[in-house]
C-alpha cells in the first residue's frame, strides 16, 4: 500500500513539475528552480529516485562551476555522450530536480543517461543527500559573500561532509589549491588531482591581495612555505611543520605558449600523453577550468584528439565572457561574484591591447550579497596601469556610488568615472564611445546581470538563457 | 614635512571584509595632502613598538584565523598594545580586532577567550548573526555636522561596554554592539572601535579625517587643521545609503 501511494506521489509530482516547466517556459520566464521545488513539496523524496536513475557528473567550487561545466558538455558531445544538464545555472537543490524532472520520460525513464550538474559548494551537502555522483570536479575555494556562506573554512568542511556520504564516487580535485585537495584525504574515494606547473613568467606577486584566503595550513595552522604562486593561494604549497603539501598532479599544465585577450594555448601533460591545446576563453583562470575538465576526459578515457576538438570549440556560459558582435565593435559580459574572480577578471582586461569602455555594475541584493566590503578586497589598482587604454568607466547598480568610492581609492581618476543609474541610458553611451574594433566591457554581479542580459536580449535579439 | 606611520596589525590573518579599504583610506587622504605616509605590516612573531607608530590598524577574521594569532597577541603584543594605547596613539579596531580589545569573548556554552584587556568591554557569542546596513550617529564629528556614519555589519558577538569606555555613536539604523541598548562602537582615549564595515573609512572621509587630525595634532603640536579635499563621490555613496535607509 505504501509503495503505491508513494508511486502515486512520484508520478503527480513529476506530471506537474513538467508542466510547470512548460508553462514557466511559454510565458517567458524560463522556470529553473520553481518546478523542482513544487515537486518535492509533493514528493519530497523525488530527487533521490530520479537521481538513481543516471549517471551524474557533479561540479562544484567557488569560480569556474560554468564555465567547466560547459567545457565537460562539449567533450561529452565531442564523444557522442547524450547527456542533460542544469545549463542555466540554477544549481541549488531545487535547480537540480527541475533539471532532472525536464529530462525524464512521464513513464519515469531518462531520455539521457547522463546527467552533468553543477552545483552551489553550499547547497552540495544537502544535495549529496540525495544524488550519488559517480564523478565529483571541485574547481576551488575562495572566500564569496560572507553574508551569504559564511565562513569559508565552513563551507570547505560542508563539501568534505557530502563527500563522506559518498565514498564510491571519483573526486577529481585541484590540487593546487590547499583547501580543495585537502577533500582528498583520509577518504576512501579514488582521488585524482590537476594543477599547474611553475611558469616562467610567475614571479612572486606583491603580497597583499594574494594568498589571503588559506595563508596557513589547515591541518596545524602553520605558516605554509610556497614553492611557487599562479595567483591567490593557488600553488605550490608545503607545511614545514605537519609536511601536508601540493599532491602530485597526475595531469598539469606544462607550459603555456600563449595567452592573448581572446584565447590561451596550453601544453597538457597526462597519463597518455602530452598535447597541446587552444582554450576558446582567454585569462588564467579558465586555464585552470579546462584542466579540470581534461582531467575528467582523462579519468574516462577519452581521446586526446575530441578532448582538444572540445576546448577550441566549446561555448561560454551565460554571462561568462559571453561576446555579443554588433558591426564592428564588441560587447563583452563576465558576471563577477568574489574578491579573486574580479581580481583575475581585472588582470585579463590589462592585456587587452585595443582601447575599451568598462562598466561595473554592482547590486546589493540577496543573491549578490547584501554586503559590498568585498569591492576592497579586489585589486583595482591593476586598473591604474592602463587608464590610457580606458576610454571611459560606467558605474552602476544599486551601489553606484560606492563603487565610484573604491575606484577613487584605487587610483583612478574620477574625471573618468561616470555613475548611470539607467542601464538605458548607460548602455547606449557605452556603445556610442567605442571605435571600429573596440570593445564594451561590462562587468555586472549577479542580479545585475539578470537585469542587462534582458536588456541586451530585446536589443541584440540573444538566445534564452536556459537554451 | 609631516609623516605619518601606519601599523597595520597581523594583516594576513585579519583581513576580512575589506578591511583593506580603511588602510587604503587613510593612506590616500594623507597623500593627497602631501603628508608622507607609511604602511607596517606586522604579524606573527614581529615585534610591536609603541612609539613607531601613530595610528594603529586591527581588523576582523574568521575564527580559524584568529585561533592562530591569538597566542601571539596575549604573549608578544599584550604590553606593548595597552602602552600604546595609554600614550594615546590612534587605534582603529573593527569587528573581531573590536573583540579583542575587550576583556574577553564568551561563547554560548560558555567557553572564555580571554582578550587583550586594553578596555573594559566584553563580547558574548550568540547563534543568531546580527547582519546588514548599519547607519549610526558619532557626536561633534568635525566636517560633518549630521554626524552619521554608513556601514555594514556582521557578527555574531554581542559586546557591552563597562566604565570609563564610551560608545563611538548611536545607532539609527541597524543593531550596533549588541541590538539592545542602541549604542555602536567604543571610544577610550584615542581608540575608536566599531561593528561597522564596507569598509568604514572611503565613504565616511570625515570619521578619516577625524583619527588623521588626533594622530597628526599628537605627533606635531604645531599642527593646527587638515586641508579640505573634493568628497563629492564618497559624500554621494553616504548620502544614497541614508536615503535608502532612513525614513525622512
Amino acid at each position: 500500500m505504501r509503495g503505491l501511494i508513494n508511486k502515486i506521489l512520484f508520478y503527480s509530482a513529476l506530471f506537474l513539475g513538467k508542466i510547470m516547466i512548460h508553462l514557466l517556459r511559454i510565458t517567458g520566464y524560463g522556470g529553473t528552480s520553481l518546478p523542482g521545488k513544487l515537486a518535492m513539496a509533493v514528493c519530497p523524496d523525488i530527487l533521490r529516485i530520479l537521481a538513481a536513475k543516471y549517471r551524474i557528473i557533479m561540479v562544484t567550487g567557488t569560480n569556474g562551476k560554468t564555465t567547466t561545466s560547459r567545457i565537460i558538455e562539449q567533450i561529452l558531445a565531442e564523444n557522442q555522450i547524450k547527456y542533460v544538464s542544469n545549463k542555466s545555472g540554477a544549481n541549488l537543490v531545487s535547480g537540480l530536480t527541475t533539471t532532472l524532472i525536464s529530462d525524464v520520460r512521464l513513464n519515469g525513464s531518462p531520455s539521457s543517461p547522463t546527467a552533468l550538474l553543477e552545483v552551489d559548494e553550499a547547497a552540495f551537502r544537502a544535495a549529496s543527500k540525495h544524488v550519488h555522483p559517480a564523478v565529483l570536479v571541485v574547481t576551488n575555494f575562495f572566500r564569496d559573500q560572507l553574508d551569504r556562506y559564511g565562513e569559508l573554512y565552513h563551507t570547505v568542511e560542508a563539501v568534505r561532509d557530502g563527500i563522506r556520504s559518498n565514498p564510491d564516487t571519483t573526486l577529481i580535485l585541484n590540487g593546487d589549491d590547499s583547501l580543495c585537495a585537502s577533500l582528498g584525504r583520509n577518504v576512501k574515494n579514488p582521488v585524482i588531482y590537476y594543477g599547474m606547473d611553475k611558469l616562467p613568467d610567475n614571479e612572486e606577486e606583491n603580497g597583499r591581495h594574494d594568498n589571503s584566503d588559506a595563508s596557513y595550513c589547515l591541518w596545524c595552522k602553520t605558516r605554509y612555505v610556497y614553492l611557487y604562486h599562479i595567483y591567490s593561494h593557488l600553488g605550490y604549497y608545503k607545511c614545514p611543520e605537519c609536511g601536508y603539501e601540493r599532491p602530485e598532479p597526475l595531469v598539469h599544465v606544462a607550459r603555456i605558449p600563449a595567452m592573448t585577450s581572446e584565447f590561451s594555448t596550453a601544453v597538457i601533460n597526462t597519463p597518455s600523453g602530452s598535447f597541446q591545446a587552444h582554450i576558446n576563453l582567454p585569462g588564467l583562470y579558465n586555464i585552470y577550468n579546462a584542466l579540470a575538465a581534461v582531467t575528467f576526459a582523462e579519468v574516462l578515457g577519452f581521446s586526446h584528439e575530441k578532448t582538444i576538438k572540445a576546448l577550441a570549440r566549446f561555448e561560454s556560459g551565460f554571462g561568462r565572457m559571453e561576446t555579443i558582435p554588433l558591426d564592428e565593435k564588441n560587447i563583452q559580459v563576465i558576471l563577477i561574484k568574489n574578491p579573486t574572480g574580479l581580481s583575475q577578471v581585472l588582470k585579463y582586461l590589462t592585456t587587452v591591447e585595443k582601447k575599451s569602455v568598462i562598466c561595473f555594475m554592482i547590486n546589493d541584493k540577496l543573491a549578490d550579497g547584501t554586503d559590498i566590503s568585498w569591492l576592497y578586497d579586489v585589486d583595482f589598482e591593476s586598473l591604474k596601469n592602463m587608464q590610457d587604454r580606458i576610454s571611459r568607466i560606467f558605474v552602476s547598480g544599486t551601489r553606484a556610488e560606492d563603487m565610484a568610492v573604491r575606484l577613487k581609492y584605487a587610483g583612478i581618476y574620477t574625471d573618468s568615472i561616470t555613475i548611470e543609474k539607467n542601464n538605458h541610458i548607460m548602455l547606449n553611451s557605452a556603445v556610442n564611445l567605442l571605435n571600429a574594433g573596440e570593445t564594451l566591457y561590462i562587468l555586472p554581479t549577479y542580479t545585475a546581470l539578470l537585469e542587462i542580459r534582458k536588456l541586451l536580449k530585446k536589443r541584440f535579439k540573444l538566445k534564452n538563457f536556459w537554451q | 614635512m609631516y609623516e605619518i606611520n601606519i601599523c597595520h596589525l597581523y594583516p594576513d590573518l585579519l583581513n576580512l571584509y575589506g578591511d583593506y579599504g580603511n588602510i587604503q583610506a587613510l593612506v590616500r587622504r594623507l597623500e593627497w595632502r602631501g603628508i608622507n605616509v607609511q604602511v607596517h605590516p606586522v604579524s606573527i612573531g614581529d615585534p610591536f613598538v609603541p612609539d613607531r607608530y601613530d595610528i594603529v590598524f586591527i581588523g576582523g577574521g574568521q575564527d580559524f584565523e584568529q585561533d592562530i594569532l591569538h597566542k601571539d597577541l596575549l604573549t608578544l603584543k599584550k604590553k606593548p598594545l595597552i602602552e600604546a594605547v595609554e600614550n594615546g596613539t590612534v587605534f582603529l579596531c573593527i569587528c573581531g580586532g573590536y573583540q579583542l580589545m575587550g576583556q574577553y569573548y564568551r561563547f554560548s556554552d560558555g567557553t572564555e577567550i580571554e582578550c587583550l584587556g586594553a578596555m573594559n568591554h566584553w563580547t558574548i557569542g550568540h547563534e543568531k548573526r546580527l547582519t546588514g546596513n548599519l547607519v549610526f550617529r558619532i557626536e561633534g564629528l568635525k566636517q560633518q555636522p549630521d554626524g552619521l556614519v554608513v556601514g555594514f555589519e556582521n557578527h555574531s558577538g554581542k559586546t557591552y561596554l563597562g566604565d570609563g569606555v564610551s560608545p563611538l555613536g548611536k545607532v539609527v539604523y541597524g543593531h550596533g554592539n549588541n541590538g539592545e541598548d542602541g549604542y555602536e562602537g567604543a571610544r577610550y582615549k584615542n581608540v575608536f572601535c566599531s561593528y561597522s564595515h564596507g569598509s568604514l573609512l572611503p565613504k565616511n572621509p570625515a570619521l578619516t579625517d577625524e583619527l588623521i587630525t588626533i594622530a597628526l595634532k599628537k605627533k606635531y603640536p604645531d599642527f593646527v587643521s587638515l586641508q579640505p579635499l573634493n568628497d563629492r563621490i564618497e559624500t554621494l555613496a553616504r548620502e544614497s545609503m541614508i536615503k535608502r535607509l532612513i525614513k525622512p
